[in-house]
């Protein structure tokens, strides 16, 4: 076991500062988040609103975003809790944006499975709405917020041993809390089940449907040859089928914004590397999952990868560490447990775990060449083609890993954590081999036996059960907390 | 030789992975390859000096080991293909040609050639949709496999040999179609699981053996005199059913599967690939149009037409939806399947088994129940 020989540690303060300094960060942040979400009832009406209100009952759920804020800072200190903050800020505002979109541009409106690249979307004046989007955010604000959904879903005769994630998608669809649309796009990715609840969806919604068709095998020019033909024929089809029609400038400033935040990110790896970590947790993950899945291109993105990384590099000439007693260092395979989502808060204080670099996060994608029309489509191919969810889930176990084991080598890792999703059965099946590879490295792996979304399966308790009988039976590390 | 002798030979084959048929084409010195999934081309694979074996795992007890790899949520068809390949059963094949099927086939392979390291594999890529670029992406991937399988086993790829191999098992389908034909009569001379051996045997290295049999299987057929009482005609829709355990029980309690659109049985994969022009465009055509499966992701309306046509043209009384337990495709499928055709006004039956015959007792409680549903 590498625990940490050199432990940096904050100025000591004592237990009511640092809640007092939770509370003004939390008072700060919330504050805006409410100033944001009133504005925008005010803009909407508050008839509409509450009209809206009952038509999608998710909303509510949306409204409370602020018990996720005060999950993430609650006990983190100084400018990793600030980052924390600015990142849920962040996601905050994007999801207003995206209300206001619904709310004001429905007639632009398209609905997209999650592993479609919408930038493309946006560059023809579209407006995305990711279906798997609601299905993601509300167990991570409100852990059994999506059961209704996951039971619809069921009850219409979908087997239960489904992924979560897309049986919630589908019951959302089924109980018509989908907002109206012009088209579908979606693809065979990330997973058959994935791939087939769009069946459901377009029979539900009789919308017009694409599919867009992604090779198993993708690393290779074939494959970005063929993805690329697939996305210049989606841009025909929305041509056809919706008012959206391509801007390829609009979509080179997309591209470029996205370079921008990719090259920040970049920096922000090269940070979280180091031991004991300037920086970890959601400013890693979440910030990654939400800018390079939802909104890619926007500028808002890279604002708050370029401040990450100046608050990483104040922290380390500082010689402030993201969490004052960092014990281990750990790597997340898999999405992470979101309806346990502030695992990454309560890894740290229970047991010094940082939790630095995760499966969703890590890629090895270059800057997209904007030179053509074409360059930007091929790189937006592999983007799509490379993407955690195809290339771990669904493509070659080599991919799989290769990864785990170079990312615990780069980002100097004590132990692989996989969120052992119960419906995943793509990375069901590559456990066997993965606790072989781990035991012959000598890397400690933990899988937790859970369900994405439905807390029902394995409880927030029950995850805590696994993370200590593996702390304390194969780290040998007691609980600080 | 009567059909009853004919088909008690057959059940011999049935009972075991390597078969007589795979014993004496070895001997003549072919090469069996196993495959597991339709859009694995078994012309490619008749290649002369080849033997195309879909792979089964008859009489498997349990899957222990297999479930430490696999884990118990992968369908038990693939993990009951990976215990016997673990156990030394499939010692015999020469290699083994995987489709990027599904998500279950495809970890079987990650987990085959990590655990068991057979000397060739190939994974085909095969497109999810039709149309040019999928067909240009296929053909290529045919081009592909078969470059491989001259270069390791020296087998003439050329166009020429395909010809030929398309041609037998062209000629193979229009004998098979004759007994198929059979099956729409008002009283069928052979039953679904009559129908289903003679289907596992040729798919499982008999083909080329059985061609000139099938005649003459034909022939006993119109001899035959008995004619099987049944309750209610049924057509069989689903994924993969390599065990005539699961038709008989159907049978026991008075169905009798007069038509079947699942990957191990004759419709639609019967039907002829073109003769003429480049032979593999032909075979990748014919393999990727014949969409009997739903991880084709553009037609479950066709599919869903596809079966109420079938079931005019069998004059099936109600359809009986299988799938493997934990088969997300069909799960899938299968719900709005069963949707699609009550709102059609077809009885239909939705049934999750498990890849080894299980549950008979409720299973028969279940078909009992639904023969009587539509007054049989």
């Amino acid at each position: 076991m590498r625990e940490s020989s050199a432990i940096m540690e904050l100025p000591k303060k004592d237990y009511w500062s640092s809640l007092l300094g939770d509370a003004a960060v939390y008072a700060r942040y919330s504050l805006v988040n409410w100033f944001k979400i009133i504005l925008l009832v005010i803009k909407h009406g508050p008839w509409d609103t509450i009209r809206d209100l009952r038509r999608y009952p998710w909303i509510l759920v949306l409204l409370q975003v602020n018990r996720l804020l005060w999950r993430f800072i609650r006990g983190r200190k100084g400018r990793y809790r600030k980052a924390s903050a600015m990142v849920m800020a962040d996601i905050v505002a994007a999801v207003i944006r995206m209300m206001d979109d619904v709310f004001f541009k429905g007639d632009r409106l398209v609905i997209h499975e999650d592993m479609i690249p919408p930038e493309i979307l946006r560059a023809m004046g579209l407006v995305p709405f990711m279906a798997e989007l609601l299905g993601i955010l509300m167990p991570m604000i409100r852990p059994h917020a999506v059961e209704a959904y996951i039971d619809a879903c069921e009850n219409a005769g979908i087997p239960p041993d489904i992924c979560s994630l897309p049986k919630s998608t589908m019951g959302l669809t089924l109980k018509g809390h989908l907002p109206p649309a012009l088209a579908i796009v979606t693809s065979n990715l990330p997973c058959d089940g994935g791939m087939s609840s769009y069946a459901l969806i377009e029979r539900e919604l009789s919308l017009p449907t694409i599919r867009l068709d992604i090779p198993y095998r993708f690393n290779n020019e074939k494959a970005v040859a063929y993805f690329s033909r697939e996305l210049q024929r989606l841009i025909a089809w929305l041509e056809e089928h919706t008012p959206g029609r391509m801007d390829w400038e609009r979509l080179r400033e997309i591209c470029e914004e996205r370079n921008r935040m990719a090259a920040h990110e970049l920096e922000l790896w090269d940070l979280v590397r180091l031991r004991p970590s300037p920086l970890a947790g959601e400013a890693v993950w979440l910030s990654h999952m939400w800018n390079f899945n939802v909104t890619p291109g926007a500028r808002e993105g890279t604002h708050i990868f370029r401040d990450m990384v100046a608050m990483g590099k104040q922290n380390l000439e500082e010689g402030i560490a993201s969490i004052p007693n960092e014990r281990f260092r750990a790597l997340v395979w898999n999405p992470p447990t979101i309806h346990f989502i502030d695992i990454y808060n309560w890894a740290e204080k229970a047991y010094g775990i940082s939790l630095i670099m995760d499966s969703m996060t890590f890629n090895r994608l270059g800057p997209i060449d904007t030179g053509s029309n074409e360059a930007m489509l091929r790189g937006l191919s592999q983007i799509i083609m490379a993407g955690p969810m195809a290339r771990h889930t669904r493509g070659p176990a080599e991919n799989y890993l290769n990864d785990i084991f170079h990312i615990t080598k780069h980002f100097n890792i004590d132990m692989v954590w996989v969120a052992g999703h119960i419906g995943c059965k793509n990375t069901q099946a590559l456990n066997g081999m993965l606790r072989e590879l781990c035991r012959e490295q000598g890397l400690p792996l933990l899988i937790i036996n859970y369900d994405l979304s439905d807390p029902r399966i394995v409880s927030r308790e029950g995850i805590i059960e696994q993370i200590d009988h593996f702390m304390e039976n194969i780290m040998k590390a007691k609980r600080l907390k | 030789m009567n059909f009853d002798a004919w088909q008690a030979q057959l059940q011999l084959v049935l009972d075991q992975p390597e078969n007589v048929f795979i014993e004496r084409a070895t001997a003549a010195g072919k090469i069996p390859l196993g495959y597991t999934c339709s859009y694995v081309p078994r012309a490619l694979l008749s290649l002369d000096g080849l033997v195309p074996v879909r792979l089964r795992a008859p009489g498997v007890a349990g899957t222990e080991i297999a479930d430490i790899y696999l884990s118990n949520v992968i369908c038990s068809y693939t993990r009951s293909l990976l215990e016997y390949a673990l156990d030394g059963r499939y010692g015999f094949l020469g290699g083994w040609v995987f489709a990027a099927g599904c998500d279950h086939i495809r970890r079987l392979l990650d987990n085959l050639a990590y655990l068991v390291k057979p000397a060739f594999v190939h994974m085909l890529d095969v497109p999810h949709r039709q149309g040019q670029a999928a067909l240009d992406w296929y053909v290529e991937e045919l081009a592909v496999l078969c470059r491989k399988l001259n270069a390791t086993f020296g087998v003439d790829t050329g166009n020429a040999a395909l010809s030929k191999a398309i041609a037998r098992q062209n000629r193979f389908n229009q004998k098979l179609q004759a007994i198929a034909e059979r099956r729409k009569e008002k009283q069928p001379p052979l039953s679904g699981v009559e129908f289903q051996r003679i289907m596992i045997a040729a798919l499982c290295g008999g083909q080329e053996e059985m061609l000139d049999d099938l005649e003459k299987m034909a022939a006993a057929l119109k001899e035959r005199k008995i004619r099987k009482p049944y309750r209610a005609r049924l057509l069989l829709v689903g994924g993969n059913i390599d065990d005539i355990a699961f038709i008989q029980v159907l049978e026991s309690c008075g169905g009798m599967v007069v038509a079947d659109r699942f990957c191990t049985g004759s419709i639609p994969g019967m039907a002829l690939m073109d003769e003429e022009g480049d032979p593999l465009q032909a075979i990748a055509r014919h393999t990727l149009s014949r969409i009997a499966c739903p991880r084709m992701m553009e037609e479950l309306d066709v599919r869903l037409q596809a079966i109420l046509q079938l079931k005019a043209e069998y004059t099936a009384d109600g359809v009986i939806i299988e799938n493997l337990k934990f088969c997300d495709i069909w799960g899938i499928e299968s719900a709005l399947l069963v949707q699609g055709l009550r709102d059609a006004g077809v009885p239909v039956l939705r049934l999750e088994r498990d890849y080894r015959l299980s549950g008979e007792g409720q299973l028969r409680t279940r078909v009992q129940a639904f023969l009587e549903s539509m007054g049989k």
